[in-house]
């Protein structure tokens, strides 16, 4: 019994906190709030405690049933998924407070139970090392992010949900398919075992394009975007918070992860990468510029950020580990400050009931906190110092610089360049007075504070890379291992 | 024999042809009741390929849940469907204009066709799988047959985010539409004459399924969907029950599944050992637990996605 | 036992049957379908190579797996069906293509 208390297993209590909140909140509906809530702060207590019991003894590894694999699943957790799962807990934080003023009784009672299972499936899906377990939790994450989409009813969100269900099933598949081959080709579906048995075959070959071909249609990668912005936008403001912080960048996790422990001796992929991200930063950063819906343009935003991330593929052949850091940091900074940005916008639009660039009526005069948060957000979203987002797109530049990559130089400056277009212009928006004024109605201060906090947070993050970076290091997650070793 | 194996191979020829012959088929023939009744087709077929594949497991799952349950959700979906999109039904294309994108897609699509054939064919033939693993431990398991073994014990944890899988799509279906049942106008005798007959078989079934699924192919998902299918023919029959899917034991009924795995996670972290590790003098104990409370919770929730495709007829949103 | 490889095949061909009925299938209904296409045919490329195991007795983790993706792809189609006749509801048709989409 006491070695139960001194040993708390953290890993475990993340998957099943969440659960039973889940649970609760559906069995009392009129006390889902309260549920969310609870859970969402013990879940980042859980958090916490898996990060000091990471720090002092290192990786975490965890056989689920007792069976060892390749027979069981293991649960396997280190910096990298640390870095995942702190996230989801900063932004869930955020998100329950927004949501909790944000839905009205029916809805809410929708809302909590599906929302928790989401944070269920995120979590599972950082601490799983078994690549069929991986599957199970995609789905859990895709049917869960699709009802919370659709949740907002009316055309466009139902559309944007179906639209978001057909590709997240058929990336599912095209991964499954992946997962087939690799176990009938090495007798494992254990990312620890894969690693030691991978070989450069056509099997493998197939099986990597697969994988990473079902998980860049969930990621929202050029070409494979088409189905974000109609989604993003038209979901729910604390919904559009989640999908774009957090369910874009699990399936995101995962090639990394697959990258990093399976297939970084696959050549090309990386350039591919690289390429397709460069194009995601180029296209999404101009579409944002020629949106009239602030909604649409902050979807767009997520599509050229999800590029930015993807760089870190090219750049980082060559032991460019500074590359992947910067790749993480740009994940953590992203989802903070998408997820204010989303935040201020569904304040927005609450307040004046519509989101059109255009009209924004004075909004820095009379909704401050909001417009605040929204700069805020902003210059980390542009990349401009002192702000997470800057710190990302420095080390990513200063991989380009070392590398030679004078193509990928130019993506970078040209995509802070259209960022800086896209938000000033909000921004300029905000100063003018609407041509016709609106009626205003009242935003709850929590619902603006939030919005502000979490932009804040993703500063903030500018100042803690010295003590950022040793987390990141634990289990080597980021350091690529050559072939053979 | 030689001249029985000639057979048995042109009989797997015959019918992996159909298989991908009808899948063709579905996809192009223009009437969707014919296309739904083709896809119940497909998942029989299916089952029998299961049976010759020596997936009796998977067989059972795919005649109750592939054919049966999918067949029962498709249909009562076309049918208000159908009724919902009467007064402005157009006869809806069937195929896109073939544009610059789509047929560089298709291109695509072949060279997929081709590497997937090419390599399907490279794939090591005499692979072991984890046959040698299963069968060294088979015997602190619990059960004696591998495949129950797997799924409720060395592999439950996907079972558990199975469940919660099922629950996830329940609650998005829950929360988009209104899981009622309607007064059917005019309940087919024979059907209601059968469904009295086939109910009670049916739920000797399903726990036969359940209990046999230790020893023999079977188990909690064959015995819960076939659960599910003796409901679905209850409603279909008119039958009423008095469960409202807003009152709590509903609620209960719907997420006993999981949290029958939460309450067996607590446990067993609660004795010392690791996540879902049952002890081996009591695994038989746990896994009949899970399955029985996995088996209700599944034909609760399956039950209620029948409902929710159901729906109300014409009710505004 | 060669005959297994067939259903693979018919696997691989199924599951590109799949993803050509995502795409060029205009009718919502036949788009679930395709996807349900798409998952019986990972589940035959998965089960016919558990076959080939020696004494003739079949890897079960593979038929596990399978289990859970069936279950997986109904609880799919189940939400998409009624996704679908939501929208049924609101736009008048079961399609992706919306009549004042810009």
């Amino acid at each position: 019994m006491p070695v139960f208390i001194l040993n708390i297993p953290w890993a475990a209590l993340l998957i099943i906190v969440p659960l039973i909140g889940m649970l609760l909140a559906f069995l009392f509906s009129s006390a889902a709030r309260w549920m969310g809530f609870i859970t969402v702060f013990l879940n980042l207590i859980a958090v916490l405690g898996l990060a000091q019991e990471l720090s002092s003894n290192g990786v975490f590894q965890h056989t689920v049933g007792g069976w060892s694999a390749p027979l069981g699943i293991e649960l396997y957790a280190d910096g990298l998924s640390l870095l995942l799962l702190f996230t989801t807990a900063l932004v869930s934080l955020g998100v329950a407070v927004y949501a909790a003023g944000y839905f009205s009784h029916s809805k809410a009672s929708s809302f909590w139970p599906i929302w928790l299972m989401l944070l269920t499936a995120l979590n599972a899906l950082f601490l799983s090392s078994d690549i069929f377990n991986l599957y199970v939790t995609l789905e859990l994450l895709g049917l869960s992010a699709v009802a919370l989409t659709a949740l907002a009813g009316g055309r466009a969100a139902l559309l944007g949900a179906m639209r978001y269900l057909l590709t997240t099933l058929g990336g599912s598949l095209l991964y499954l398919l992946g997962v087939a081959l690799l176990y009938h080709a090495y007798d494992t579906v254990d990312i620890q075992l894969l690693s030691q048995r991978v070989e450069i075959s056509p099997v493998t070959w197939t099986a990597l394009g697969l994988m990473f071909l079902g998980l860049s249609l969930k990621t929202a990668l050029f070409p494979f975007h088409f189905w974000l912005p109609p989604a993003h936008s038209s979901a729910a403001s604390p919904v559009s918070a989640l999908l774009s912080a957090l369910v874009i960048k699990a399936s995101f996790y995962m090639m990394l992860r697959l990258w990093l422990e399976l297939f970084s001796d696959f050549g090309v992929i990386d350039q591919v990468l690289g390429l397709l991200g460069a194009l995601a930063v180029l296209w999404g950063s101009w579409q944002a510029l020629r949106q009239t819906r602030l909604k649409l343009l902050v979807a767009y935003s997520t599509v050229a950020q999800v590029g930015y991330l993807f760089l870190a593929f090219p750049l980082a052949g060559g032991n460019q580990v500074f590359a992947w850091y910067a790749a993480g940091y740009l994940l953590i900074s992203h989802a903070l400050a998408k997820s204010a940005m989303f935040m201020a916008t569904g304040n927005l639009l609450q307040y004046g009931n519509h989101d059109r660039i255009a009209d924004l009526d004075r909004v820095v005069q009379r909704l401050p906190i909001t417009a605040g948060a929204f700069a805020v957000a902003g210059v980390s979203i542009m990349g401009l110092p002192p702000s997470g987002g800057f710190i990302g797109k420095w080390w990513l530049l200063e991989s380009a610089l070392v590398s030679g990559r004078w193509d990928l130089v130019t993506v970078l400056i040209l995509g802070g360049l259209l960022a800086a277009a896209y938000i000033f212009r909000v921004l300029g928006y905000t100063f003018t007075e609407a041509p016709v004024p609106h009626e205003a109605k009242r935003v709850p201060p929590a619902m603006q504070w939030i919005a502000l906090i979490l932009a804040s947070a993703s500063i903030l993050l500018g100042f803690l890379a010295p003590q950022i970076l040793p987390w990141l290091n634990i289990g080597d997650a980021l350091i690529v291992v050559e072939a053979g070793s | 024999m030689e001249s029985l194996k000639l057979l048995s191979n042109v009989f797997d020829a015959l019918l992996a042809t159909s298989l991908v012959l009808l899948a063709w088929r579905i996809l192009v023939h223009q009437d969707l009741f014919r296309t739904v009744v083709l896809f119940i087709a497909f998942g029989l077929l299916m089952a029998l390929a299961w049976v010759r594949l020596d997936a009796p497991d998977i067989a059972l799952a795919e005649a109750a849940i592939g054919a049966g349950l999918s067949g029962a959700l498709l249909l009562v979906a076309l049918a208000r469907l159908q009724r919902v999109t009467a007064s402005t039904e157009k006869r809806t294309e069937m195929t896109t204009r073939f544009t610059a994108p789509v047929v560089i897609y298709l291109i695509g699509l072949t060279a997929l066709l081709g590497l997937l054939l090419y390599v399907v064919a490279l794939l090591p033939t005499e692979g072991m799988g984890l046959n040698q693993a299963l069968a060294e431990n088979l015997d602190k398991s619990g059960v004696s047959h591998p495949v129950t073994a797997v799924l409720l014990n060395f592999r439950a944890y996907d079972t558990f985010l199975e469940l919660a899988v099922l629950l996830a799509a329940f609650l998005g279906a829950w929360s988009l539409t209104d899981i009622r049942h309607y007064p059917a106008e005019h309940i087919e005798p024979v059907l209601q004459v059968l469904s009295h007959t086939l109910f009670p078989i049916m739920l000797m079934v399903s726990v036969y399924l359940l209990w046999v699924g230790a020893t023999h192919p079977g188990g909690a998902f064959q015995a819960g969907s076939v659960l599910a299918a003796a409901m679905v023919l209850f409603f279909l029959s008119g039958g009423k029950l008095r469960l409202d899917f807003h009152g709590k034991l509903a609620r209960v009924l719907l997420i006993g599944g999981v949290t029958a795995f939460l309450i067996v996670s607590l446990v067993t972290m609660l004795i010392g050992n690791d996540l879902l590790q049952f002890p081996i003098l009591h695994a038989a104990g746990f896994i009949f637990f899970l399955e029985f409370i996995g088996m209700i919770s599944i034909a609760a929730v399956l039950s209620a996605l029948f409902l929710g495709c159901r729906g109300n007829v014409g009710r505004s949103s | 036992m060669s005959s297994a490889i067939l259903y693979a095949l018919a696997g691989a061909g199924v599951f590109v049957l799949g993803c050509y009925g995502m795409v060029v299938c205009q009718h919502l209904l036949r788009k679930i379908l395709a996807v349900n296409f798409m998952g019986s045919g990972v589940f035959l490329v998965l089960v016919a190579f558990a076959r080939q195991s020696q004494e003739g007795v079949p890897d079960a983790v593979p038929h596990a797996m399978v289990i859970t993706g069936i279950v997986v792809a109904v609880s799919a189609t189940a939400l998409a069906l009624v996704l679908m006749l939501k929208l049924a509801e609101e736009t008048g048709a079961a399609s992706l293509k919306d009549s004042d989409k810009q």
